[in-house]
């Protein structure tokens, strides 16, 4: 189309002005002096001195790091697998229904995961409340007796788990439901006419028609939970919180509690190659899986 | 200079050429057709006249101004859109009045303009409904006083029946006709249809891989076409192709020779080539049932197909020269089967050399 | 193979379609019993907070409370700043909602419709951002943050929230699709780039505006870890932030907690269920881009 050229610079400019300054000033700017501080011994606040690659040596035989990967790495184990399933068996409940019984039913599902994560943690401390939270009663019986869950090593990162998959679930439940809506109907009619059990229909149509959402799913779930932070803060506080400690709530601590900025950048930029390292990993794994 | 004319231009996509050193001429207050197949570059030439494409060699001139580089709001052309382009969120008498809502325009003079606009293409009581509740030819209706509102100088239909179905479209065809004794603006209107072309344009620009095949009335088109390609593509049922060979020449009378054995002999209008293979085009009207055998026929042949059509019979005749169609009268007596001899009317016979040009 | 069998294929579909019908039927069930376990939280919670703060400490489980009393919510609303918090919470959900959609639309726009020097570059540092996870810089916001003196305001607080690659992308594939006879009508009625997009794209859908408009508030609303690092000041605290003050200031009065985690999560939790639809849809076209 005929236009002025500079003209149209210019209104590009003038359209694209003030993303570009908030996004360079507080995205590109801080990812820069991320790396940049990672080299530095310096505080949280202030000037600091240049000293090279110590702060990865340090990070490299720095046990609570390991420590934070294996957390981090166990919560994922927990949450991405697990609640990508609980995620496609809801979906495939839900996706059975009509009408406002399928829009209530999804609502109870998907409520959670409007809620803030504060008030999840007030709910579910409530209910694991050592001596009148509803959860006990389920606990109780099993255990012999009831259990302080928040401070209960092996207990902890589970529970964490469980809440996590409840609060996030809708995202997922709602993927797989486009997912499946978007499988044509014909086939399950096809296979209603050939006689196919649930199973068979399952397995054969629609796990392998959904499975481009499933590694979706799973995708955005692990590149979300290595970032954890939230929920294991709050529950941890007042604990032994270097036993559960994740990599975020490292980088935290280091910041904020030992004012030593340039290390936390080190973990910071550690984290950031984790997530991309596991992303790319993961996406081709699946995508290969998926092509055979 | 015309009212509208390109001067030498070419339109180039990175390295495909799509259009080569076109020049036309459209008179003011005429009704031009932009007429050709896909891919021909009917819409790109249309589109370049509007400003939507750049010209990549050559001038544009509307109205005396170069308007090459200008941009296509300040041309004083206005565009009615193959799918209509209507905006989803306005009604009816927001559509129309846009481009004067975007000046801005004051409110009273819009509304006089709408109502004006309305009255003429019968809009009147869809003012207030949305594009989404109106039929196709209303929707039409809309793009066109859509464009009729802004008062232009030059207007531009980038093939706006292609959507309607066939009763539809004769419909708007003779409003749009209406339309043009109206207002006399001038019109250039793009179409692969060529009844289109046919019934509602003053002139014809044919175009055959962005090179103008012809220009002309059409009548002229019809009964003078200047190649193979504007005789094939103009008319319906379309003209019959014979090969034959040149067995002498007389000054413009040329004697040739069909596969059968039979001679004939027709005036050509340019000065004959020393081809010796050549093709003769005869429309199905002019070729004439007579009986089999008999001195004057050009071909003999048996009778295949018969298409009764109540005011005119198509006959599909295969000959020794090919299969032809023949076009009679309603109530032509033939059979399947029957072995009839064609005569040509070697009045409007033509002939064709290799290159395609008319000899 | 005789036909004369009339028991036989067309009784057999009968029982299957009976045994179909009633594992149907069980399935249902157990879709309806799972959304009742999956709601417990939330009811649960609710019920608590309409109780007295004695009825939660009782031995026993008792599901509904005696005589329902709003007192734990009128104890939050008069002895802690959740007033206050509602305040900033509002005042930046909404400051950011708007600056940052507004801006994503600019930008979005722009990359689509409009050829210009480091077009591509800006495009692919977008996409490649959701690669930086956000929680590694809060380090970074919170320095910055703190050296143009903005920890403790509200405008420290909107400021690193207005990052939003998702938004832009989605306007921009949005753009995309739109037919281009649309822009080249408004073009030659006379439009300017700045009405083509105020007046003609968005317009056009003013459903996918709504929808970013609602999942951006909400994100907003429950963001916890940038509010919670930049202010220490408690009357500076977005709601989310300051409740987990309250549980510590009311210790075992459980109902007034719980009333205070409910007054927290209503807005958002109504936001979702009079904008369904919206917010769905807003979930599948971010999601669509992150695939």
């Amino acid at each position: 189309m005929l236009k002025n050229r500079r003209n149209e610079i210019l209104v590009a400019a003038v359209l694209v002005a003030p993303f570009v300054i908030i996004y360079g000033w507080l995205f590109v700017f801080p990812t820069v002096q991320m790396v940049y501080l990672s080299f530095m011994n310096a505080p949280l606040i202030g000037q600091g001195t240049f000293t090279g690659l110590k702060n990865y040596q340090r990070l490299f035989a720095d046990k609570i790091f390991a420590g934070a990967i294996w957390n981090t790495t166990y919560f994922v184990i927990l949450t991405v697998v697990p609640g990508t399933a609980v995620a496609l068996g809801i979906a495939l409940m839900v996706t059975r229904l009509k009408g406002w019984l399928q829009s209530v039913i999804l609502s109870a599902f998907f409520l959670p995961y409007v809620l803030p994560i504060t008030v999840v943690y007030l709910l579910w401390d409530w209910m694991t409340n050592l001596q009148f939270g509803v959860l006990q009663y389920v606990i109780e019986p099993i255990v012999g007796k009831p259990v302080n869950v928040w401070r209960t090593i092996p207990w902890f990162m589970p529970f964490a788990a469980l809440l996590t998959i409840w609060w996030t679930n809708g995202f997922s439940i709602l993927l797989f439901l486009a997912g499946l809506r978007n499988i044509p109907k014909e086939l399950f009619e096809a296979a209603a006419l050939d006689g196919a059990t649930r199973w068979q229909v399952f397995s054969r149509i629609t796990w392998p028609l959904i499975w481009p959402v499933t590694v979706l799913c799973l995708t955005i779930q692990l590149i979300l939970q290595l970032k954890i932070f939230d929920q294991v803060y709050l529950f941890a506080q007042g604990g032994a919180t270097q036993k559960t400690m994740v990599l975020v709530q490292y980088i935290y601590e280091q910041a904020f509690q030992k004012n030593a900025g340039g290390y936390a950048a080190t973990i910071a930029v550690a984290l950031f190659v984790i997530v991309v390292a596991f992303s790319i990993l993961q996406y081709q794994v699946l995508r290969i899986r998926g092509a055979r | 200079m015309s009212y509208v004319e390109l001067q030498n231009v070419t339109k180039r996509y990175g390295n495909v050429e799509v259009i080569n050193n076109l020049s036309l001429g459209i008179e003011e207050g005429s009704f031009t057709a932009l007429l050709g197949p896909s891919g021909c570059g009917k819409s790109t030439m249309l589109r370049m006249i509007a400003g939507l494409e750049e010209i990549t060699g050559g001038k544009c001139f509307i109205d005396g101004a170069d308007v090459t580089d200008m941009p296509p709001a300040k041309r004083g052309v206005a565009m009615v859109f193959q799918n209509y382009a209507l905006y989803p969120h306005l009604t009816v008498g927001q559509n129309i009045a846009f481009s004067m809502s975007l000046a801005p325009a004051p409110k009273a003079l819009q509304e006089s303009r709408v109502a004006e606009v309305a009255r003429m293409l019968q809009l009147e009581q869809l003012l207030d409904r949305r594009p989404a509740q109106l039929s196709g030819g209303q929707r039409q209706r809309v793009a066109i006083g859509r464009a009729l509102v802004r008062e232009p100088k030059v207007f531009l239909f980038d093939e706006p029946l292609s959507n309607l179905d066939a009763a539809l479209r004769s419909q708007m065809r003779l409003e749009l006709a209406r339309l043009h004794q109206q207002v006399k603006t001038t019109m250039i209107y793009v179409t692969h249809d060529q009844i289109e072309a046919m019934t509602l344009a003053d002139k014809i620009v044919v175009l055959d891989k962005g090179v103008i095949a012809q220009t002309g009335s059409p009548l002229e088109l019809y009964n003078k076409p200047a190649n193979k390609f504007v005789a094939a593509f103009i008319g319906s049922p379309a003209m019959n192709f014979v090969p034959a060979d040149v067995a002498s020449r007389e000054g413009n009378a040329v004697t040739v020779v069909f596969a059968g054995g039979n001679r004939e002999t027709i005036t050509a209008r340019n000065p004959a080539t020393a081809d010796k293979h050549i093709e003769i085009g005869v429309r199905p009207e002019h070729l004439k049932l007579v009986a089999s055998g008999s001195g004057n026929a050009a071909f003999e042949g048996t009778v295949s197909i018969i298409e009764q059509l109540g005011n005119s019979t198509l006959l599909y005749v295969d000959t020794a020269a090919g299969p032809l169609v023949v076009e009679g009268e309603g109530n032509l007596k033939a059979a399947t089967g029957d072995k009839v001899g064609l005569a040509i009317d070697t009045a409007n016979a033509h002939l064709f050399g290799d290159d395609g040009k008319v000899l | 193979m005789s036909s004369t069998d009339m028991t036989s294929p067309m009784a057999g579909n009968r029982k299957r379609s009976l045994l179909v019908d009633i594992v149907g039927a069980a399935i249902t069930l157990l879709t309806i019993v799972a959304a009742v376990i999956w709601f417990f939280p939330v009811a649960w919670a609710i019920l608590t907070s309409l109780k007295t703060d004695d009825e939660t400490v009782r031995p026993g489980f008792h599901l509904l409370p005696e005589a329902p009393t709003f007192n734990g919510y009128l104890f939050v609303l008069q002895h802690s700043d959740i007033g206050i918090w509602y305040l900033n919470s509002t005042i930046t959900s909404v400051t950011v909602t708007v600056v940052a959609v507004f801006m994503a639309a600019c930008a979005g726009y722009a990359i689509s419709q409009l050829r210009f020097p480091g077009r591509l570059l800006l495009w692919w540092t977008i996409l490649a951002s959701f690669m930086v996870p956000g929680s590694a810089l809060i380090v970074n916001h919170f320095i910055i943050m703190a050296g143009v003196k903005l920890l403790n305001s509200h405008l420290g607080i909107i400021l690193p929230m207005l990052i939003t690659p998702v938004t832009v992308i989605v306007y921009k594939q949005f753009f995309d699709s739109l037919p281009r006879e649309f822009r080249e009508a408004a073009v030659m009625d006379g439009a300017n780039e700045f009405q083509l997009l105020f007046r003609v794209f968005l317009p056009m859908n003013w459903g996918i505006t709504t929808a970013l408009a609602i999942i951006t508030f909400i994100g907003a609303w429950n963001t916890f870890l940038w509010p919670f690092l930049a202010v220490q000041n408690e009357k500076m605290m977005t709601v989310t932030v300051g409740i987990t003050a309250v549980q510590d200031a009311f210790g075992v009065a459980y109902a007034r907690t719980l009333a205070g985690a409910v007054m927290a999560g209503l807005p958002v939790a109504l936001a979702y269920l009079l904008f369904q639809r919206r917010v769905t849809q807003a979930i599948t076209l971010s999601a669509g881009i992150k695939g």
